[in-house]
């Protein structure tokens, strides 16, 4: 018989020390999802599995975990021959594959989630142009099933104090609401949006295919950089000149003038240069990037665009 | 157990009724608990809305064909038609306007009108199809959290406390830390829905297992029609998951095309235009149908009949997004290929008896919204309005009450109960397994119901009751999310619904709507336009039938052959 080999990461707070795996050999039924195959295992092999579910299709976005190494949905996703399954990286375990919600939830809150009317409501239907309500379009098929923020670098950083995608995508989606009146900058600023370094492993996991960095987390950034305020929107706005004066980035000065000539700063320049990442005499000292004219252009016409 | 929460309002439920009723609360001024079994918003099936009602009673035609809709298809005369006047005041001058002001938006179309769709009565969605549902929630959801009204989430309702007959509260059970705590609230409105898991192909979510009309039962209310319960015909087999998945039988967004049912041997035996052209509720219609092609043997309950668009040009079934998406997710082409059914247990008409205009139940102190009452079938704004009521009026009868007693006897043997179901199996059955043979009684049961088949499946309730139930142990005895322990106190709700459940069946001798006794073929709306009440006397049941008056819109034939009807 054709079969699933399934291996569960297993943690009981009451009676386990640390994590453990147990494997499962499930028999493959037609199209089955990776929640079948948890269904199974509860209904069948180990009904004390703890993993979370409520509607099956997509729509609670509750049932996500960590499928050889990748968060999915486990409703949505095709079950694998050979699958080891997790809990939701970044996210406190309860038992097995469930996973404390209430950070992100606390985050969700803490941007002021719903739309704040500057003028009173006229009544429905209220004048909306679809063409403006499209901007935040795709943003409103997220689920909040937290697959992007298990899959983001920055929130597995001890500490991070980065908002994590799954909470700016519902905050652009009110930030790009033409009825809102928020001060959406400064909530994006407080949510730390600059902490985002754009490796796009949010985009590639959403299950929701959400282009999060291009439609929730750069307009966001742009919102903040244009207010210029806090540190994310002053690199950013050295970062531009950088490139527009130089033809390209000037790290050391980036960093001089970011940071400042401290002792950390100081310290971390000596060791790349002993190592030969950098090189402050040249850079201080070479001219402007060839093309460096065709580039002032561009900054221009994309200024004017803006 | 840990110390009780004391309230004015306690809410049980986290849909689009509960959510609704504790707004209204809290507005008027009490102070509100809410308790929700999974997540507030996440949890219970309001996420699967789609389309809408728009309620467009601008001329005399358009209002008459509403009442007609909601009275003979949508509730097939078992509801209160004056229920149904209010409720379509609220649906057409508040309901869209308060989730708009929230920010809810309402699809435009490119001359930015609101797209609604069928022109007798027309639906509209937010966002895009199949999207309305979970954004109306999260958007309550939010809501609620900016109120500060308390949400206990990962928290089931397990009994209703009473004293001297008036519901005082519910016991609590947290399953995700392992505790039980009592709540003594002034009021209590039950709002637990009307979809619940109970049998093995069902749409329901996860933890549906009835809880709220099991527990109003033990506490002595009143049920109404619990066998009005409809069928999904046209939802997914395969995947198991998906069986929640529903081939859309209405026409599609700006067209006036639907999907189609073919036998095994491909022939169509529904579509909404040729088969229900009067009604945009389908579904008894499509059951009906089905039910034929089993018995020429050109189909089984649980598959070998079809759905697709095939028929429909592709590009403008994509436009559907949320249904050419599924086949994309399994390879097929929306354009030519099929998808294999089964019918999912669906929904209840029925419920727990309640007077409508102030959605009391029959106990001093309760009361309901949404689909656990018996006056109207379900949908998200419908609910909503019976939310306003029961949150109007659970209110207004806590404001100047004082705070009840807990009573402590019925506390204490609630937890004594909650806490008995944390031993080792041994040689014993596991709750889930208990959950699965309860669902396979009701499947068995089925579509096609009579006395015999009625009879026996009380039998096999009463089986497990007697025989499994007593034996009935946990894997694990850790506190912390233990679902093996929740589903043990699942399987006692789910053991009493669906005996009340059937029982309600034994007692209407007719079939209507959803509703098919092969022994009694005929729709009678001569006897049974009825609520069938039923209630716990001691150990055993009683029961009587409640004439529902038909002050606006009355059935043309006072009988007709069941399968003849179109309702």
């Amino acid at each position: 018989m054709d079969t699933i080999r399934v291996r569960i990461r297993r943690f009981d707070p009451e009676t386990d020390q640390a994590p453990r795996y147990e494997t499962f050999e499930v028999p493959r039924a037609p199209e089955m999802r990776v929640l079948d195959v948890l269904d199974y295992v509860h209904e069948t092999l180990a009904q004390d599995v703890a993993y979370r579910w409520f509607c099956g299709v997509k729509k609670c976005g509750t049932c996500a975990v960590t499928v050889n190494g990748t968060p999915k949905l486990a409703c949505w996703e095709p079950a694998e021959a050979e699958m080891t399954i997790e809990p939701l990286a970044n996210l406190p375990v309860v038992r097995d594959l469930v996973v404390e919600r209430g950070p992100c939830r606390e985050g969700l809150c803490a941007i002021e989630p719903l739309i704040q009317r500057t003028t009173e409501y006229p009544g429905f239907p209220e004048p909306l142009s679809h063409r403006a309500m499209a901007r935040a379009g795709h943003l409103r098929d997220c689920i909040l099933c937290l697959a992007c923020h298990a899959a983001c670098p920055v929130m597995a950083e001890p500490g991070t104090r980065f908002a994590g995608p799954a909470v700016l995508v519902n905050l652009a989606e009110v930030a790009l609401d033409p009825r809102d009146g928020a001060d959406r900058a400064r909530i994006a600023e407080t949510a730390h949006v600059f902490s985002c370094v754009s490796c796009y492993e949010c985009e590639r996991v959403c299950p929701a295919e959400i282009p999060i960095v291009r439609d929730a987390i750069e307009p966001l950034k742009r919102l903040v950089y244009r207010r210029g305020i806090g540190e994310g929107a002053r690199h950013a706005r050295l970062f531009l000149d950088s490139v527009k004066k130089h033809g390209r980035v000037n790290a050391p000065q980036l960093v001089l003038a970011t940071q400042g000539a401290n002792r950390e700063a100081l310290g971390r320049g000596f060791r790349m240069m002993a190592r030969g990442k950098v090189n402050p005499v040249r850079s201080l000292l070479e001219g402007r990037a060839g093309g460096a004219e065709a580039l002032r252009k561009l900054y221009e016409g994309s200024e004017e665009n803006e | 157990m840990h110390d009780p929460v004391s309230t004015d309002v306690l809410v049980i439920g986290g849909g689009a009724a509960g959510a609704k009723a504790a707004l209204t609360a809290h507005e008027a001024g009490a102070r509100v608990t809410m308790v929700v079994k999974g997540f507030l918003g996440k949890s219970g099936c309001s996420i699967f809305a789609s389309h809408l009602p728009y309620y467009d009673e601008s001329t005399q035609e358009k209002a008459s064909d509403r009442l007609r809709y909601a009275v003979r298809y949508y509730n097939h005369y078992l509801t209160d038609q004056d229920h149904v006047r209010r409720m379509g005041v609220y649906m057409r001058t508040e309901f869209h306007a308060e989730l708009e002001r929230l920010g809810v938006y309402w699809l435009r179309d490119e001359q930015d009108r609101i797209f609604a769709t069928g022109p007798r009565v027309p639906t509209v969605v937010v966002h895009k199809q199949g999207a309305s549902g979970p954004i109306i929630m999260e958007k309550r959801r939010r809501e609620i959290f900016a109120r500060g009204i308390p949400v206990l989430e990962e928290c089931a309702a397990t009994a209703l406390l009473t004293d001297g007959g008036r519901v005082v509260g519910a016991t609590i059970f947290d399953y995700r830390h392992g505790v039980t705590f009592p709540v003594a609230a002034k009021t209590t409105i039950l709002a637990t829905g009307h979809s619940d898991y109970l049998a093995s192909r069902s749409t329901a979510t996860r933890e549906q297992s009835a809880d709220g009309v099991a527990m109003a039962l033990r506490a002595g209310a009143e049920a109404a029609n619990l066998e009005m319960q409809w069928w999904h015909v046209s939802d997914m087999a395969h995947p198991r998951t998906w069986m929640r998945i529903h081939v859309y039988p209405n026409p599609l967004l700006g067209t006036p095309e639907s999907s189609r049912l073919y036998n095994t041997r491909g022939d169509v035996f529904y579509e909404q235009k040729t088969h229900s052209p009067g009604s945009s509720a389908p579904y008894v219609e499509q059951a009906r149908r089905l039910a034929l092609e089993v018995q020429k043997g050109l189909a089984r309950w649980d598959g070998g009949y079809f759905s697709g668009y095939d028929h429909i040009p592709a590009d403008v079934v994509r436009t559907y997004q949320h249904q050419a998406k599924v086949w994309q997710k399994l390879g097929l082409d929306v354009g030519r290929d099929r998808l294999e059914c089964g019918i999912t247990w669906h929904m209840r008409q029925g419920g727990l008896n309640v007077d409508a205009a102030t959605m009391r139940a029959s106990l001093p102190g309760l009361y309901l919204a949404g689909g656990i009452g018996c006056h109207y079938l379900g949908g998200v704004g419908p609910v909503s309005y019976d939310g306003k009521v029961a949150g109007t009026c659970a209110a207004d009868e806590a404001h100047g009450r004082p705070a009840p007693a807990l009573p402590s006897e019925q506390v204490e043997a609630e937890d004594r109960r909650i806490f008995g179901f944390l031993r080792h199996a041994d040689d014993g059955c596991l709750p889930i397994q208990l959950k699965l043979g309860i669902r396979d009684v009701m499947w068995e049961l089925g579509y096609v119901k009579n006395e015999r088949k009625l009879v026996h499946a009380l039998q096999r309730l009463q089986r497990l009751r007697d025989e499994e139930l007593p034996r009935m142990g946990l894997q694990s005895t850790s506190r912390t999310w233990n679902s093996g322990w929740l589903d043990a106190l699942d399987v006692t709700a789910m053991l009493d619904a669906t005996e009340a459940t059937v029982r309600s069946a034994l007692l209407r001798k007719e079939s209507r709507g959803p509703f098919y006794r092969d022994d009694y073929p005929v729709t009678d709306n001569e006897h049974w336009i009825a609520r069938v009440v039923l209630w716990r006397n001691g150990n055993g049941w009683q029961s009587r039938i409640d004439p529902i008056p038909t002050p606006h819109l009355k059935p043309e034939k006072a009988r007709e052959p069941f399968f003849e009807a179109d309702y």
